[in-house]
């Protein structure tokens, strides 16, 4: 009796719900279906669009489709551009010019900051030095500094790439500073008995230690990538997706203005994806985290 | 073998203030022979351990190993860790391998030594794991594999099986004397374990439980091999161990 009362407050546990166990596996019942995950999933997929789809017929919103564009409308407009260029180039154009920009400002910032934030734990006098600078850039925020840096650059490509470089220094620095830092000290230990030396330290120890971090960092630093870019193309750009919601706006386009927020939440989405493939192949040692 | 000759030790804490851990310390280990320093929590023991491997140097004091002193840590010394402390990025053979391959061995030379050890300590099969996917048991049987590869003139294990329930640690002790028979060391070996220190020493050295630890008391244990955890002679020498080391707060 006591044995399953224990059971029962066990199952109703919330540690069920967040490791993710599956609890029962009887026969096939409405009531499991109606409780499975892909069910659910499936449920909430097309109430989201079916109340987006009833917003935009409605006049909830205010003037009907100048306010809100249907969904199939956003597709439509999507396809239309692929086809119809917009200040010479078509959609796919426009997401290559971003991701261009992203990618470049993405790769200068991690070039420098991650071996930069390694120095920084490793040498307490490239610490001392780097470190009041670093903690005056570090509050900043990167779109504060568009404006600056279209007098200094203009409005072409290096006042774009420069925002992104600025935006994803931080967090590339901070995690690869924390990353050796955090490492646990008796592994040093380890490889000081077993014959090594401080470079061997260094290279057994500090950088695959902080691997882990060092890409939490990196994928930290591609979403505001993906934001710096789109303030930066919102302010001031002929190409790019920025440049795409913005001419949907001025043109009360909403399908086009919510078709370009959505290709490149696509596109942020797939660089993401990009990076996490890279930390598989080059930490395997790491856990996965089912479920997320 | 190993001489500690007078060896105390003073950590300095915040606002320096002076905290003796050990003091005044004097062991002699023979060469091959199986020692186990036995005492409680916050004895200062495992420090001892530290200072022979060489990671702490005492505040008085040396620490002499074959006529040598003692100056730092080295491969001569093979330390096996209470938390494990296996390398989460390395498999199994590439935790073992370390030591011989940091020693400038070749590539296979370190491999073929690796896997020796590993099969030593039962876990051919494994080599390809990662320590994640390892119980605590196979970690810290990695973890002697690793300390064994460099074939150390001297063994060090800091309670090794401090952190395994009682059936694993009792039968991770039969596999130390196991793996000791077949590739015998100079071991010490640090302990809380009054059980654990009989059934493995040839020598058990007691340190006091009150800081500064000192050497207590030295036992000599005669008994046949593998030992007997409920024989008579076994059961007498722990009441006597047990009786004498009594903690008084």
């Amino acid at each position: 009796m006591s044995q399953e009362a224990t059971c029962s407050a066990a199952s109703s546990s919330i540690a069920n719900e967040t490791v993710g166990q599956v609890v029962d596996r009887g026969p096939i019942s409405l009531g499991r279906i109606l409780t499975n995950r892909w069910f659910l999933h499936t449920v909430s997929i097309v109430a989201f669009f079916w109340l987006w789809d009833w917003l935009a017929r409605s006049n909830v919103l205010g003037a009907g489709s100048s306010v809100l564009a249907r969904p199939h409308e956003v597709l439509e407009q999507l396809a239309v551009l692929t086809r119809e260029e917009l200040a010479e180039l078509t959609l796919w154009g426009h997401v290559w010019a971003s991701t261009q920009r992203v990618v470049i400002g993405f790769s200068i910032a991690a070039a420098i900051a991650v071996p930069l934030g390694l120095f920084m734990a490793l040498n307490r006098y490239v610490n001392a030095i780097v470190k009041p600078l670093f903690d005056l850039l570090k509050p900043m925020p990167p779109i504060s500094w568009i404006s600056i840096s279209i007098l200094w650059f203009g409005i072409g490509e290096t006042s774009k790439v420069f925002i992104i470089v600025l935006g994803t220094f931080v967090p590339c620095l901070l995690n690869a500073y924390n990353g050796v830092r955090l490492v646990e000290p008796e592994l040093y230990d380890v490889v000081r008995m077993l014959g090594g030396k401080r470079r061997d330290e260094i290279l057994h120890v500090c950088f695959p230690a902080s691997f882990p971090a060092i890409f939490a960092g990196l994928q930290i630093s591609l979403s505001i990538a993906w934001t710096c870019v789109l303030a930066a193309e919102l302010v001031s750009a002929r190409s790019g997706m920025g440049y795409i919601i913005v001419q949907g706006m001025n043109l009360s386009q909403p399908a086009m203005v919510i078709g370009g927020m959505a290709v490149i939440a696509a596109a942020a989405w797939g660089t993401t994806l990009l990076v996490t493939a890279l930390e598989r192949k080059l930490c395997p040692w790491k856990r996965k985290i089912v479920g997320l | 073998m190993i001489e500690c000759r007078n060896v105390s030790k003073t950590f300095i804490q915040k606002g320096s203030q002076e905290v003796p851990v050990l003091e005044d310390v004097s062991i002699d280990v023979q060469a091959n022979e199986f020692v186990v320093i036995l005492g409680p929590g916050q004895s200062g023991k495992s420090t001892l351990l530290r200072i022979i491997a060489g990671l702490e140097t005492p505040t008085t004091g040396t620490v002499i190993l074959d006529g040598e002193p003692v100056t730092g840590p080295g491969a001569d010394r093979g330390l096996v860790f209470q938390g494990y402390m296996l390398f989460p990025w390395k498999t199994v053979l590439g935790n073992v391998e370390m030591g011989p391959k940091l020693c400038g061995l070749p590539r296979d030379e370190a491999r073929d030594i690796a896997m020796h050890y590993i099969d030593l300590v039962g876990l051919n099969g494994f080599e390809k794991h990662y320590p994640h996917q390892l119980s605590g048991g196979m970690k810290q049987r990695v973890g002697i594999a690793r300390a064994y590869a460099n074939k150390p003139r001297v063994m060090l294990l800091d309670e090794p099986f401090g952190q395994l329930d009682a059936q694993t640690r009792i039968f991770m002790e039969q596999e130390t004397e196991r793996i000791w028979q077949t590739d015998k060391r100079t071991v010490l070996f640090v302990t809380n374990n009054t059980d654990e220190a009989l059934f493995l020493a040839d020598r058990i050295v007691t340190i006091e439980g009150k800081l500064p630890g000192r050497v207590q008391r030295t036992y000599t244990v005669d008994l046949p091999r593998p030992r007997d955890l409920t024989g008579k002679h076994f059961l007498e020498m722990r009441r006597e161990i047990i009786d004498a080391s009594v903690l008084t707060l």
